[in-house]
């Protein structure tokens, strides 16, 4: 029985040294950073994508889905437009010339990514219907913006708690929202894979976008439902609320927890920690609530 | 596809699919499934589609709608599931709709809400008010373990160890967590200069099963680990 465990556990480890992404944490850095993606135990692909430029403070992870990999297509395609739509646009922000706001930013980053999907779904065959679920997180000046469409999801852990801050688009949350079923009772839904949105299936993305604001001590974490389908929102609260002091072993016992708990799907986690307060150069600050007033 | 089977003492009487989004189940002869027994109303149930589940209402049946034994207003149909009416049973298969997590692929359905009212939690204001909690457990066995304290604050307390992970030590001296998993218990060095001992040995950075008996050592505290 022994050898059998130590496959087991050596299993986790070996993907650990393979796939673990660490941004080391320059003392300077306001943010520290950890991204953990895996296929599961039961699928034979990865759908799921992550992009992060932790200088700039953005990052994106996607659950793609579609036939013959596109899936793989859709997530990749969308997280990489994200990136360097936002990686440009972050220069932009309180300069004299643009009045472009972090949120109109994330929400701009998004329709190009909606529109590169789309456009690729519909020329090529083997592309057609795919799509993506996504979650994006832009920190800058204090706060961070959020844009969210499908299922997956974004938390921020303040203090002891743990708050869930989008709302899932899928017929299960309509269902609970509405009274059509109780909560208790939607865990026995199989109805967890139906999404009412996602990315680059219509012209318009209709995604969410708001702001909050992001102090020292705050972690946040975008996941894919790969994690919160099988692990409990109090699980995950425990296990990051245990293990801020060292988000490596926290992301990774996040995945663990979703292998555990059956491991049927893929399963992704971003943790962003904010380290010290970041706000805005001075100059660029005044001209920002100069422009946003005028506005 | 999903199916109906009315069955009486072993015999079966009459099978459908489930091809609609609603299925009356009555005595009256206009519906879907005609139920012939005097205990059963006219109208007493129904059975609505909605995305891939099957839900089962009771229409204010007289005798009450019953699934396993249990009365229900509202069930989602599970495969398996035997509704009961009187001395009449009426099965509902579908091998997709199993407790177990299901393997569907993420797949897009129009929501429930009318476009105007989705557009007003479009933007800003909304967080979830709403938890959708995670799909029942499938037949996963956790063990059961606890430690009792030996030295330390916790000193003459046992310690159940029923979550998925629990913290021993101290904050920003010496930190240490027991993660719970179907095959054990195992312990892993969290944060401090110092690594945790197992049996007066250091387990370094990575993780270490525990056995029953195990005595291991964080910060001040000294406890041994128990497994049922």
């Amino acid at each position: 029985m022994i050898p059998s465990l130590r496959t087991q556990w050596n299993g986790p480890l070996r993907y650990f040294q393979l796939r673990f992404r660490k941004f080391r944490t320059m003392a300077h850095h306001f943010l520290e950073v950890v991204s953990v993606t895996d296929a599961g135990r039961v699928r034979q692909y990865n759908e799921d994508s992550i992009a992060i430029d932790r200088n700039k403070g953005v990052m994106a992870l996607a659950d793609g889905m579609g036939g013959h990999r596109a899936g793989e297509i859709a997530s990749n395609m969308a997280t990489e437009i994200i990136l360097s739509s936002l990686r440009a646009n972050v220069a932009k922000f309180g300069s004299r010339a643009s009045d472009l706001s972090p949120m109109r930013a994330v929400d701009q980053s998004i329709n190009r990514a909606n529109k590169a999907v789309y456009e690729a779904a519909k020329t090529q065959s083997t592309y057609r219907g795919m799509g993506t679920t996504l979650v994006v997180a832009l920190f800058h000046d204090n706060r961070v913006a959020l844009g969210h469409i499908g299922d997956s999801r974004i938390y921020r852990l303040r203090g002891e708690v743990l708050e869930l801050l989008t709302r899932d688009d899928s017929l299960l949350r309509d269902q609970v929202e509405l009274g059509l079923i109780s909560a208790a009772d939607a865990s026995a839904s199989h109805n967890r894979s139906l999404v009412t949105r996602a990315l680059g299936i219509d012209k318009n993305a209709a995604a969410h976008v708001r702001e909050e604001d992001a102090s020292p001590g705050d972690l946040f974490l975008l996941c894919s439902d790969g994690l919160n389908d099988v692990v409990e929102d109090t699980d995950i609260e425990l296990i990051v609320r245990a293990l801020k002091t060292n988000l490596p072993l926290a992301a990774h016992h996040l995945i663990q927890a979703a292998t555990d708990n059956g491991g049927y799907d893929n399963v992704s986690v971003i943790l962003a920690k904010v380290v010290k307060p970041f706000p805005a150069t001075k100059r660029s600050r005044w001209l920002s609530r100069l422009f946003g007033w005028i506005r | 596809m999903a199916k109906l089977v009315l069955s009486s003492g072993g015999s079966v009487l009459y099978q459908c699919f489930l091809d609609k989004d609603r299925v009356g189940i009555g005595r009256e002869s206009h519906n879907q499934v005609v139920v012939d027994d005097a205990a059963v109303n006219g109208e007493h149930a129904a059975i609505f589609q909605v995305g891939n589940d099957h839900v089962l209402e009771d229409l204010h049946s007289t005798n009450g709608t019953f699934v396993n034994g249990g009365r229900v207003l509202r069930h989602i149909l599970q495969h398996g599931d035997v509704i009961e009416f009187g001395a009449l049973y009426l099965r509902y298969l579908n091998p997709r709709a199993t407790s177990e997590i299901d393997l569907e692929r993420t797949m897009l359905v129009a929501g429930l809400y009318a476009s105007g009212d989705d557009a007003r939690h479009a933007r800003g204001s909304l967080a979830a008010e709403v938890r959708v909690p995670s799909a029942r457990a499938a037949r996963i066995r956790f063990p059961r373990g606890r430690v009792s304290a030996i030295a330390g604050s916790r000193a003459g307390k046992t310690i159940e160890l029923d979550r998925v992970v629990a913290l021993f030590g101290k904050s920003g001296d010496q930190l240490a967590v027991v993660t719970r998993r179907p095959h054990g218990y195992f312990i892993t060095h969290v944060e401090g200069l110092r690594f945790p001992r197992v049996n007066h040995q250091s387990i370094g950075r990575g993780s270490r099963m525990l056995n029953s008996g195990d005595v291991f050592e964080v910060a001040d505290e000294k406890l041994e680990f128990v497994l049922d």
